[in-house]
């Protein structure tokens, strides 16, 4: 087990960047997710820990050792693959065993090791099994297991799950929680999937285009998502996104409505005009409200329902309450309220403060950090 | 037809009705049916012509009237048969065994690695399998004449120590060898020779024995090269065995038949154990 420092790491293929300085600190023992959509680099990031990729610039530490040049076996990293990457020739004994009988141990010990795993994962009906023999879900098993007998620093997941259908990857999903509350080594999990990602980190990474665009807990992120990317990209349906405009001290969403917000402590300059966002569940639903909205489409989730409806000549989606169940829709009240909503720049995305106590809120924060 | 089916139902379930006969099916199998009789009717007279006496060698009968083995024992007392036979057998299961082994590292190198003039050299490899072994023999004799190799079985495997076909068919095969498993193997800690021996090697059995199969057929019917070294009856192989029947006073039709059917025994046994992987891979090379 070992903490992991990214620092300024870049990545250059013939001359194209990928990576434009990465910097992440991850905790002995922590779950990280490094989440994003395809292209955006997280599989590379991974890779360059893991020592299958060169490191441009910048440096890498496990344990507070640089790894830059150390081959990938030395590095201290098990890597469970997306395709499992299993030896089709071997059983599943030699599978698990092999990389202890490349590291010369002895018989008596690889056997422990093969034997503690398989019983942790429930693979030891199928050690003399090859891996054409076994299921997606128990090869998946074989390749963690692969990762575990060799008692590494730190685990690496590249998108692990995504070839499992839809049931299998929930419970593998909690099975890989399980052991990594049972190993308690550092792991770093790399997916698109943002319910994985919310599900399974303890940190999140979100990054997009090479750069990470914000770091921190699930919740945290998902409160105060840093940029119109994590807040389109986490939770769904994704964060309703409209232009908005301060007028006459107040937020008037930019449209055919004209609707106008009060939001108390307004932070925002008069004249701004900014993306306002606003989650599906956060919007409350009324019979009648000021801001009226005209169904289009409501989608059954068996536990919930979304609407997407039309109002202040925007697509919004909105969660509706479980009272409102049963009952057909075709126009609905909606009221965002004040504490729910996100600003946001309109030209860089960025997150600004909406109002006074979280610009104060957001300095004392950055002051914290200093 | 019909009342067999009626009475046995269960028949009709597990037997695919037979295709009604159409003329393009009947045009089709008469074509195959000729190509196999072409295909096959040379082989079939030199077994036949093994058989007949000295005085019926020339007869145009389908069967020997009076078959014998006279021939073979004849072929068998004027060449040194089985010593011959074992020399073809050893040269052909080294010339197979180098050229996999080469072959396998050199494709390991052009599949996994990227260095300077990869390329370049890979073409040239290939373009190696282009030229006819009749243009680099007088070289090769000249090279294999001043190692003073003449007359030796040693000749005859030195230079078929590499092949090109074993290098661009192996290396194709390791291109589609999945580079995940190649990598969780480097993160196993595995350097390249264990990686090609024990994880890649493993895995490609089928493209090996189908190479292997391809080279040592190829090796077994060899016979230009053999005849410009071979000079004793000893250090020879079995083609070079056959042609000793052919002589300035004419042909010993009978005995040559007989060593040519003696020499395609034992490739016709690999090929009748192998049947399936034989054809496969005549067809995986694309070549006759």
């Amino acid at each position: 087990m070992a903490d992991l420092n990214i620092s300024g790491v870049k990545k250059l293929y013939d001359g194209k960047q990928v990576l434009h300085g990465i910097d992440i600190a991850i905790q002995d023992g922590a779950f990280v997710v490094i989440v994003g959509p395809s292209g955006c680099g997280k599989s590379t990031l991974l890779r360059m820990i893991a020592g299958l990729e060169d490191i441009s610039e910048g440096d890498i530490a496990i344990g507070g050792q640089v790894v830059n040049d150390i081959d990938p076996a030395g590095r201290g990293c098990a890597m469970v693959f997306q395709n499992y990457a299993l030896y089709p020739h071997m059983t599943v004994r030699e599978n698990m065993a092999y990389p202890l009988k490349i590291a010369r141990l002895p018989r008596t010990e690889r056997d422990r090791r093969v034997a503690e795993a398989a019983a942790i994962l429930d693979l030891t009906p199928y050690l003399d099994r090859r891996p054409a023999q076994l299921s997606g879900g128990q090869r998946q098993r074989v390749a963690m297991g692969r990762a575990i007998v060799r008692e590494p620093q730190v685990f690496l997941f590249d998108e692990p799950l995504s070839n499992l259908d839809a049931k299998l990857r929930v419970t593998m999903r909690i099975e890989i929680r399980r052991l990594h509350r049972r190993l308690n080594a550092t792991s770093i999990f790399v997916t698109h999937d943002q319910v994985e990602a919310m599900t399974l980190a303890d940190m999140l990474v979100v990054m997009n285009g090479g750069h990470v665009e914000q770091m921190g807990t699930p919740v945290e992120i998902y409160r105060r998502p840093a940029s119109t990317f994590v807040a389109g990209f986490l939770g769904a349906p994704a964060m309703n996104l409209m232009p908005a405009r301060v007028q006459g001290g107040r937020v008037v969403l930019e449209g055919a409505g004209g609707h106008a917000l009060t939001v108390p402590g307004l932070a925002i300059p008069e004249g701004t005009a900014f993306t306002l966002g606003v989650r599906p569940e956060e919007i409350e639903v009324a019979r009648s409200a000021p801001l009226m909205a005209q169904v289009d489409l409501v989608e059954e989730l068996g536990g919930s329902r979304i609407a997407w409806v039309a109002a202040a000549g925007q697509e919004l989606a909105v969660m509706l309450p479980r009272d409102l169940a049963d009952t057909p829709v075709s126009r609905l009240g909606l009221v965002l309220p004040a504490g729910a909503l996100h600003a946001f720049d309109l030209a860089s995305g960025k997150r600004i403060a909406l109002t006074l106590a979280e610009a104060a809120a957001s300095q004392r924060a950055a002051v914290a950090v200093a | 037809m019909t009342a067999d089916l009626t009475l046995r139902p269960a028949a009709r379930l597990t037997r695919p009705r037979a295709a009604p006969l159409r003329l393009d099916t009947a045009i089709g199998h008469a074509v195959m049916v000729i190509l196999a009789v072409f295909c096959l009717f040379p082989v079939y007279w030199m077994i036949v012509t093994s058989l007949r006496p000295a005085n019926e060698i020339f007869d145009a009968t389908l069967w020997p009237t009076s078959a014998s083995l006279e021939n073979y024992a004849h072929a068998l007392r004027s060449i040194p048969v089985w010593r011959m036979l074992a020399n073809t057998f050893a040269v052909s299961a080294l010339v197979t065994l180098a050229q996999v082994v080469t072959g396998l590292l050199a494709a390991y190198a052009f599949a996994r690695w990227r260095f300077r003039g990869d390329r370049l050299v890979y073409s040239m490899i290939a373009m190696t399998w282009l030229v006819p072994f009749q243009v680099v023999m007088i070289p090769n004799y000249l090279l294999v004449a001043n190692m003073g190799l003449l007359d030796s079985l040693s000749a005859l495997i030195i230079p078929h120590f590499a092949g090109a076909l074993a290098v661009l068919m192996l290396a194709q095969a390791m291109r589609s060898f999945p580079a995940e498993v190649i990598e969780a193997a480097r993160m196993d800690g595995a350097g390249n020779w264990r990686i090609l021996w024990q994880v890649i090697a493993p895995n490609l059995r089928g493209t090996i024995a189908s190479l292997a199969i391809l080279v040592f057929i190829s090796t077994w019917n060899e016979y230009f090269w053999p005849l410009l070294l071979s000079r004793s009856p000893e250090n020879s192989v079995i083609q070079i065995g056959i042609q000793m029947f052919m002589t300035s006073e004419g042909t010993a039709w009978g005995p040559l038949m007989a060593a040519a059917t003696m020499a395609s025994l034992p490739i016709l046994l690999i090929y009748i154990v192998l049947q399936r992987q034989v054809v496969q891979s005549f067809m995986k090379s694309g070549i006759r």
